[in-house]
């Protein structure tokens, strides 16, 4: 016999998304996705951005990865709070996995939630975790071209970060390449050209943030 | 490789069907995949193997159906479908889409035999499924 069903095979893990992002929303919390490679500066993002952000905004990290604590280490000593989740072979992180990471968060003294996927420019895209916004980031040594042969990374992303600009010289990289392909793919995403080392563009980013941190909460 | 949580969500819910059912033995799965998940169709094939082995969908066929895109322009509304490569609407030239179709994963039926509480055999069967 056959027995029809329709129904979303993702639908259990947006229903546990939703359930996080409404425990955030009622604690005034602002949550990112940040999805990127491995080795864009997932990571260096978080060690510049949360302490030019502090002591006004006080920012949590969930960061995963398939195996070590290495990442939450590095951001141990700026940010509120730190859970790593090994995904032990995960390629992304899912809703339950942050939800059980929620329980340990002081939530009551946190206003930003940071969510660092597994690097990977694929899986990740297709799990909702519960944010509010999704950051897709690319690196400058990671080739111009990442944008067009990533679409579905990008496509979704509420704002995209390029980092490593001060490798832009030396590597002759051609930024008008994924701003052509941005152009194709996402026009609602800012774009803000970065460098976690240098400083160079981080305060576009940090004002987007304390403005899509007050639009939050003017909405709540 | 995340066809391996897609397929052990889906085995999830295949189980509950079967408990709802008295479904003792599923024959074929049918599965209606968005193009923009990125489901590999062979990948997706291995995991449903591993993840059904000593369920009621053990050797059970999976019927892989590629949907593809729509997508919702945000700002003059046009419904339109997107090139892998571009996103831009058909209508206003900017590329500020909603998706509305081809980004899900749905399991649309199943086919399988019910359980009739029949011999020794078909009770040990019935026992893999909860």
């Amino acid at each position: 016999m056959k027995i029809n069903v329709v129904t979303s095979v993702l639908k259990a893990n947006d229903a546990v998304a939703q359930s996080n992002r409404e425990r955030l929303e009622a604690a005034g919390i602002l949550v990112l996705n940040i999805t990127s490679a491995p080795g864009s500066g997932k990571t260096a993002l978080l060690e510049k951005t949360l302490p030019a952000l502090a002591p006004e905004l006080r920012s949590a990290v969930v960061v995963g990865d398939l195996q070590t604590t290495r990442d939450a280490e590095r951001v141990e000593s700026v940010a509120a709070a730190v859970t790593q989740i090994n995904t032990e072979g995960g390629c992304h992180l899912s809703a339950t996995q942050v939800s059980d990471a929620l329980d340990g968060l002081p939530l009551e003294e946190i206003d930003l939630l940071f969510i660092e996927n597994v690097g990977n420019m694929v899986c990740p895209s297709g799990f909702d975790l519960g944010e509010h916004h999704r950051v897709a980031m690319l690196s400058v040594p990671e080739g111009a071209d990442k944008v067009a042969k990533y679409p579905t990374l990008f496509q979704p992303a509420d704002v995209i970060l390029l980092n490593k600009m001060d490798l832009a010289a030396p590597l002759e990289y051609d930024e008008s390449i994924p701003e052509e392909d941005l152009s194709r793919i996402n026009t609602r995403a800012p774009l803000f050209k970065i460098s976690t080392k240098t400083g160079e563009g981080m305060d576009l980013w940090l004002d987007w943030l304390r403005e899509r941190f007050e639009a939050r909460k003017s909405e709540a | 490789m995340h066809e391996m949580s897609i397929a052990w969500e889906l085995l999830s819910q295949l189980e509950s069907i079967a408990a709802e059912n008295a479904v003792e033995r599923i024959e074929s799965v049918s599965v209606a995949a968005g193009v923009l998940r990125g489901v590999v169709p062979e990948a997706m094939q291995m995991a449903f193997a591993e993840a059904s082995k000593g369920t009621c969908a053990e050797d059970a066929r999976l019927l892989l159906e590629i949907v593809p895109a729509e997508a919702r322009c945000r700002l003059c509304e046009a419904r339109f479908t997107p090139k892998p490569d571009s996103y831009l609407c058909e209508r206003c030239g900017q590329a500020d889409v909603e998706l509305v179709a081809g980004d899900d994963i749905v399991l649309t039926s199943i086919t399988c035999q019910q359980s009739e509480g029949g011999n020794d055999d078909e009770d040990q069967r019935r026992d893999q499924c909860p």
